[in-house]
């Protein structure tokens, strides 16, 4: 029977229940980490880590890559002690660490190695991420430590694919025994923590792998937490009911800043948000017609007010923090001047220029409200916009269509260099297709062809030291800004946010918010 | 009443074919293409297809009916792209938590608002009436995503009494079946207290009143025992809509039930795990209404021999 006795003893009772469930484990050391997406399957093959981010984060501890990434994105030695690249660019040896193990128990040596090249080569197991595989042709043994990797092409980028989040590196073993598509549910890695127990979508429990190579890591358990609301997140956080948060929506970081039991790391990302313009609409090949729609954006507006200042315009079609950035011309607002080439190129009040512009729904931050906005400034500058919201699950497929499907003049996009090489981004985006009729080969999908940028961009594959490499990425750089295949917008930052006490939690340029060398 | 019973379950497969195939078309009809989401963003027509062709997904539109048909008599749901495989379990073991989130947000809705709409209606007119009236459109008009964040404000942020978010335990469930039951709660107290009101002007009341039953006994005794019909009805019809709720206060608490998972299937196009769910939403909200009508009948003894 509930009376106001019993009721005030339950309140009276629960603080306490709450804190010592909050924080159970606190002496072994236990970190709990409230994501915004959920982990659902953990095979690096197979449409790779879902879902996105989270499967990558959880990626990130349970298993070790050939080479790996500190936390500026910088390629340092993984399960590869040591890599040469041949000076023709065709062929790379991997020095593998001795003694390495996967959770299994099992070497994690040249075999292993091999092994997992091969799985990522194969066209049949691994779709997604292909471009960052497609260059491989074979990986051989050459001796118990020593694997060698054949390409077909000159790949420069090989050092960033084997750091790269897919080239996580599984029991071969483990896959023999649950089946390729077990794999996804039983993670065996060779990471610095081991899978405990595992409810895709929900929860996902890892404790320190006392073999890892590396020595022991700095805390014993993390427990992935799913969290999708973000205040409920930010809740769970000021509470102490986690120790660790993802994805802070930019208004609530100041009373998170506020509190002095809690740090708020934000890491400009690398990917530069803008619209993609449709070249093949002729309306559009004029590039003062281009150039007049980047003038009409009130840029800076959009990363102050917007973003709170979280975000900043870009000043080149690469993010600042990209390998290979190069700062061509900060972006102007002058819608006068807008409208003047507007003129020149024939448009006018009585030649108005009539635009669709494909907005998708929950993709990009804020992005129906930055679509507005962009709207609204090309509206004032004189054209008549048709923007169109699209659910998120539809997005892609309006964006990568074969020409003649192209239903937009103008779309909202953002590539994110998830191995953090700038050749990799202006590769995806701006090399001629093959084909420009049928679908984009990866996501030059405003058909933007010129030769000059692809012949640098050839080189820049072929050429491996970073310098001379650099210097061609900057040439290409200045072209593409020139020609104006975007109307360029922002680049915002990856905000997550810890309890004070909580050390070395990395947030990476590329979203991950990463736990591997995390201490509570 | 038992063949009536029996008639109604015998209806369940019916209408469920009439859900599964009305979801078939609209999933064939929507923009979003299952194989080129699971595919990835960078995959060639090749790819998608070949994930298409994998999936099952390049047959005639018909057989792919049929085999969903088929599968779903014995407990196969299809390939689901989220977990890559029949999602049944993955169902499963989300519904104890969506189960106890509704049960508890119906045991609040009866606990709280019959009894506040009958102290309403005996007081009615006086400061307490209109002090559960106001509370009464408050739970009406805040939706109650709202009302959830400001609980979790006062309750798990400041007060710290209570957990903000997660299933763990019984304090766990007070926050999020408060959220999902006020709009219900105000709905009944308000029914109940009108009904109560309507009622105890009636003959029998007076009768009662006049052979010198004390006004407390009547009013609860006889006046909300004859208001308690359409209120078991009312309940009913909307505990249904629970379930529809639920969806958004399981996002809002990180609740691990299956409105969740249904929301995230939307998003990527999973057919099969968005068909599991749906059939589970509708078998449920069918035995609801079917609960319901026994307990109209149980409750009014004039119905039992109909």
């Amino acid at each position: 029977m509930i009376n106001r006795r019993s009721l005030l003893a339950a309140a009276a009772a629960s603080p306490i229940a709450f804190r010592a469930m909050a924080q159970s484990g606190a002496g072994g050391k236990t970190l709990t980490y409230g994501q915004s997406t959920a982990p659902l399957t953990l095979d690096p093959s197979h449409g790779s880590f879902s879902g996105y981010p989270a499967g990558y984060e959880a990626a990130l501890c349970l298993y070790d890559r050939v080479l790996d990434f500190d936390a500026k994105m910088n390629i340092v030695p993984g399960i590869a002690e040591s890599w040469t690249i041949a000076g023709d660019l065709m062929s790379a040896t991997l020095k593998i660490r001795a003694g390495v193990k996967f959770h299994d128990g099992t070497a994690c040596d040249a075999d292993a190695v091999k092994f997992n090249l091969e799985r990522l080569i194969d066209k049949q197991r691994t779709t997604t991420n292909r471009p960052l595989w497609d260059a491989l042709a074979t990986a051989d043994v050459t001796d118990a430590h020593t694997v060698t990797i054949r390409l077909k092409t000159p790949f420069s980028q090989l050092p960033n694919s084997l750091a790269h989040g897919s080239a996580a590196m599984v029991s071969p073993a483990a896959v023999a025994k649950y089946g390729e598509t077990g794999i996804a549910q039983n993670p065996i890695g060779a990471g610095p923590f081991r899978m405990v127990k595992f409810s895709p979508g929900q929860e996902l429990l890892v404790e320190a792998f006392p073999d890892y190579w590396g020595g022991k890591p700095r805390t014993d358990q993390i427990t992935f937490r799913y969290i999708a609301e973000a205040a409920t997140r930010v809740s769970a956080l000021r509470t102490g009911a986690v120790d660790v948060i993802d994805n802070v929506p930019v208004p609530l970081v100041a009373p998170l800043k506020s509190d002095p039991k809690i740090a708020v790391i934000a890491v400009p990302g690398l990917r530069p948000i803008g619209c993609v313009i449709n070249l093949s609409r002729d309306k559009l090949k004029d590039v003062r017609v281009r150039q007049a729609l980047n003038l009409a954006i009130p840029v800076e507006t959009i990363a102050e007010k917007v973003f709170l200042g979280f975000a900043r315009a870009p000043d080149s079609p690469l993010a600042f923090n990209t390998q290979g950035y190069h700062s061509v011309a900060k972006l102007k607002h002058d819608p006068a001047e807008a409208k003047a080439l507007l003129a020149a190129a024939g448009f006018g009040p009585a030649n108005k220029l009539s635009l669709t512009f494909n907005v998708p729904v929950g993709l990009f931050p804020n992005d129906v409200s930055v679509g507005e906005i962009v709207a609204n400034a090309l509206q004032q500058a004189g054209l008549d916009i048709q923007i169109n919201k699209i659910e998120g699950a539809a997005y892609w497929e309006t964006l990568r269509q074969d020409q003649a499907n192209l239903k937009w003049d103008i779309a909202m996009f953002g590539f994110n260099p998830s191995n953090a090489s700038g050749l990799y981004h202006l590769n995806s985006l701006f090399k001629s297709n093959a084909d420009d009729a049928g679908k984009p080969d990866v996501w030059n999908v405003g058909r933007y062809r010129n030769a000059e940028v692809d012949a640098l961009l050839t080189k820049a594959n072929e050429t491996a030291a970073r310098a001379q490499q650099d210097a061609l990425l900057g040439q290409a750089q200045d072209i593409i800004w020139k020609d104006a295949p975007y109307i360029w917008l922002q680049i915002n930052e990856n905000i997550s946010a810890v309890r004070e006490t909580v050390k070395d939690v990395e947030v990476w340029p590329i979203v991950f918010t990463n736990m591997r060398r995390a201490a509570g | 009443m038992i063949r009536h019973i029996a008639a109604r379950l015998a209806l369940i497969p019916v209408i469920l074919f009439g859900v599964i195939t009305l979801l078939f078309v609209i999933f064939k009809t929507i923009p979003g293409d299952e194989a080129a989401l699971m595919a990835g963003a960078t995959a060639t027509q090749a790819e998608i297809d070949a994930t298409r062709h994998q999936l099952g997904l390049d047959r005639p539109v018909l057989t792919q009916f049929t085999d969903r048909l088929l599968g779903l008599t014995h407990g196969d749901l299809g390939y689901s792209s989220t977990f890559r495989g029949n999602p049944l379990p993955r169902i499963l073991e989300r519904v104890p938590a969506t189960l106890a989130l509704t049960a508890c947000a119906i045991g609040l809705t009866i606990l709280v608002g019959i009894p506040a709409g009958a102290v309403a209606a005996a007081l009615h007119d006086r400061w307490p009436d209109l002090a559960i009236s106001s509370v009464v459109v408050a739970f009406l008009a805040v939706p109650n995503f709202f009302l959830g964040l400001m609980l979790i404000a006062a309750f798990s942020v400041e007060l710290r009494w209570l957990p903000g978010f997660g299933f763990n335990g019984v304090l766990s469930l007070v926050m999020p079946s408060l959220a999902l039951s006020a709009r219900l709660i105000a709905v009944i107290a308000r029914l109940t207290r009108g009904l109560m009101i309507e009622e105890s002007r009636r003959n029998y009341v007076r009768t009662a009143l006049a052979k010198g039953l004390s006004e407390t006994r009547v009013l609860w005794k006889h006046v909300l025992r004859n208001a308690l019909i359409p209120i078991i009805t009312a309940i009913g019809l909307e505990a249904g809509y629970l379930l529809g709720g639920s969806v958004v206060v399981e996002r809002l608490f990180a609740w691990p039930g299956i409105g969740d998972l249904l929301l995230n299937a939307v998003g990527v196009r999973d057919y099969s795990l968005v068909q599991g769910i749906t059939i589970l939403f509708v078998v449920g909200f069918l035995l609801i209404n079917l609960l319901v009508e026994v307990l109209f009948v149980l409750a009014n003894p004039r119905l039992r021999d109909a």
